[in-house]
């Protein structure tokens, strides 16, 4: 992960709910993007259809990874291309870097990807002395920031325009107005240049699609095509999950993903590339390279409980419903992927269900992440396997334990159960105020710190019903 | 460094296999749903749903029925556009239907004859790109371009104006029969693009932005004979 956070999850959230402008930033971006993803699946005919077939064709993918990889790989070196695989990020990271300064590169101009986040393609580039240009204009921004990305379609959302501007200003030289075409055009100048310069272009990867050796990319702005079409060298580099079967499945994953990311029909570009240019062509990279990366993904792969996590398109849609996500924002995950599919994948990528095993607590369970799915991961199951992976690994606190030992005592026998729920009524009275806890002493007050506690009833449901039945 | 051996028996251990699956499983009941194929009903309206869909994101459309119609058109935008100098696929059917040395600005074509460098200087230069579109989806009003020696990739990525040409034969209803066509050729194109509209983006609080990086405008000139 691009950086380890070194505060607690609870202190990253109290943070993110104290920060007003990540707030109503939050709120703008997430309310955009799922309505505009409303409005879009009613308007595809039979939206519940779609995603049935595309949930069917990434489990079909997952269960058959090894044939349909191998079927990649070989129709990529078939086209011309080169393949590269890495067991961890670092491997990955590693051969990109050799790559580039096998073509002595000074200059690197990426897209948007994710995965080249989650290997730190970029610290280990520039250790190696070359210069990466983030040219999607979100990844521009919060590059020229110092900040990681707040959210998977719109990484830049907590920075508002005049902190936009700000930031071009300082590389500008000058002071630039804040309108929204005067910081685009901006951006557009400064970066066109870059494009026509850099020695190496870097991708992400979308989809592939085995059958052909196919690799896409699904973009707005056209920063992908620019990477792939002047620089020298193309790498695409790809989480090995991301394949299709055929052209067919393709269609699918088309109709889901940008309705799910942004509520468009399409992208203004999607891209198909098949190796690298061809002989007599003009523009295009001469050499294309495609980098497949683990990093632990077989082992998500090797658990049943938690392979249906590895359908993911990263489409987005389940932060944009996420009551918690849209609480506290980006930032309080801490990790390069957020929201609830980052709180099911973090732990298992990273193998840490201590610290990043704090994720999936923080989720309501509602499962408006898993309604709104366009490949039906069962999100909010997941996170409720992986609270039970960090309590059954060992890893709560000393004071939970003790609390959930004595409950357990006074549980198991009906008599001890009465016995203890009478005596709590008695016992909470000094504390109750309209029905509620509002204030508890320790250990209640980690429950009442942040929301009431339901005072306990005076008669129990057994004693009403017996009373009326 | 992992072989591509150990890399898939590590996927294949990892599905609870011994070695990995050699022979393809069988690919059943996916691709799109079963009511999608039936494309019919597109079909009769399929050039009106291109524009629409077209228009919705700020594009033009002409749809003119013989190619001095095209031509004349052509040179209507170009005017419009201010445009003198336009770089032009070297592409037959473009060139027959439009006549580019009649349009009356200076033409560069898309090839061999001009160095690399100066062809992208060019393009970076232009007003106009000029394409002949593979083509056309109805239902999200996409362009589809293949990339060949004389169709150069810059041509509608650079200028700030890409205008498409295409017959009305060329438009399909949906993405289904433009992927199909694909899967059937003998050799794919290196590069195959899907132009949906001019270049966006919203990563400034929401704000619609157009000609992010790629043409603010995206015109198309459908010639219905």
């Amino acid at each position: 992960m691009s950086s380890v956070p070194t505060k607690h999850l609870r202190q990253r959230a109290l943070e993110g709910l104290n920060n007003s402008q990540m707030r109503a930033a939050t709120r703008k971006v997430v309310d955009r993007l799922d309505n505009g993803k409303r409005e879009a699946s009613k308007q595809l005919e039979q939206w519940e259809e779609w995603r049935v077939q595309g949930a069917k064709i990434r489990q079909h993918v997952i269960e058959n990874l090894d044939y349909y990889l191998n079927q990649l790989i070989e129709n990529v070196k078939k086209s011309g291309g080169h393949v590269h695989l890495a067991s961890k990020g670092q491997d990955a990271a590693g051969i990109i870097r050799d790559i580039c300064l096998q073509h002595n590169a000074k200059l690197v101009v990426k897209s948007k990807s994710m995965v080249t986040e989650e290997i730190r393609l970029n610290k280990a580039l520039e250790e190696a002395g070359i210069v990466v240009q983030e040219t999607d204009l979100a990844e521009y921004i919060i590059a020229l920031a110092g900040e990681p990305p707040s959210h998977i379609i719109v990484p830049s959302m907590h920075k508002n325009r005049y902190q936009i501007a700000e930031l071009f200003s300082k590389v500008a030289g000058y002071q630039l107005e804040t309108d929204t075409p005067t910081l685009t055009a901006f951006a557009r100048k400064v970066l066109r240049n870059k494009y026509l310069e850099a020695q190496v272009g870097i991708t992400g990867c979308n989809f592939a699609i085995a059958e052909s050796g196919s690799i896409t990319t699904v973009t707005n702005e056209g920063n992908a095509r620019m990477c792939t079409t002047f620089p020298k060298v193309h790498i695409a580099v790809m989480g090995m999950e991301r394949v299709l079967p055929t052209f067919e499945d393709f269609e699918v994953l088309l109709a889901l993903l940008p309705r799910s990311a942004t509520g468009q029909k399409i992208t203004s570009y999607v891209s198909v590339f098949n190796g690298p240019r061809k002989k007599g062509e003009i523009d295009g990279a001469e050499e294309f390279h495609l980098v497949i990366v683990d990093n632990n993904r077989s082992k998500i792969l090797a658990d049943p409980q938690f392979r249906d996590a590895l359908r993911c398109t990263r489409c987005g849609a389940c932060f944009n419903v996420c009551p918690v996500y849209r609480q506290i924002g980006g930032h309080a995950y801490g990790s390069v992927y957020g929201g609830p599919i980052g709180s099911v994948i973090t732990p298992l990528l990273e193998e840490d269900y201590n610290f990043w095993g704090e994720l999936p607590f923080a989720s309501t369970l509602c499962g408006a992440c898993t309604m709104t799915c366009p490949v039906k991961i069962p999100l909010h199951d997941l996170l409720i396997k992986l609270r039970n992976k960090k309590v059954t690994k060992g890893f709560t606190s000393g004071a939970e334990k003790t609390v959930f030992k004595i409950w357990r005592r006074f549980y198991q026998g009906s008599g001890t159960y009465r016995f203890a729920m009478k005596s709590a009524y008695y016992l909470q009275k000094p504390l109750v105020r309209k029905g509620y806890i509002k204030f508890g002493p320790p250990p209640l007050s980690a429950w009442t710190n942040s929301r009431y506690f339901p005072a306990i009833a005076k008669k129990s449901f057994k004693e009403e019903w017996n009373k009326n039945h | 460094m992992i072989t591509q051996q150990e890399f898939i028996t590590n996927i294949a251990l990892a599905l609870g296999r011994k070695k990995p699956l050699t022979k393809g499983p069988p690919h059943k009941d996916l691709g799109p749903p079963a009511f999608w194929l039936e494309q019919n009903k597109y079909l009769d309206k399929k050039i009106e749903l291109f524009k629409n869909n077209l228009e919705a994101l700020t594009g033009r459309f002409a749809l003119v029925k013989t190619p001095q119609d095209a031509r004349e058109q052509l040179k209507n935008w170009l005017k419009e556009l201010e445009a003198q100098e336009i770089i032009c696929w070297d592409h037959p059917e473009l060139k027959k239907t439009v006549q580019p040395e009649e349009l009356g600005v200076t033409v560069h074509f898309w090839n061999k004859d001009i160095p690399r460098e100066e062809l992208i200087k060019i393009c970076n230069q232009v007003k106009v790109g000029l394409t002949w579109a593979d083509y056309g989806v109805a239902y999200t009003g996409t362009l589809v371009l293949f990339s060949q020696p004389h169709q150069g990739r810059a041509v509608s990525l650079l200028p700030d104006t890409h205008i498409a040409v295409l017959n009305s034969s060329q438009i399909v209803p949906t993405m289904s029969s433009v992927l199909q066509k694909i899967k059937s050729l003998a050799q794919m194109p290196s590069c195959i693009n899907f132009i949906t509209g001019p270049s966006r983006s919203a990563d400034i609080e929401m704000d619609l932005s157009i000609g992010v990086h790629g043409p603010y405008k995206v015109w198309v000139i459908v010639v219905d004979r």
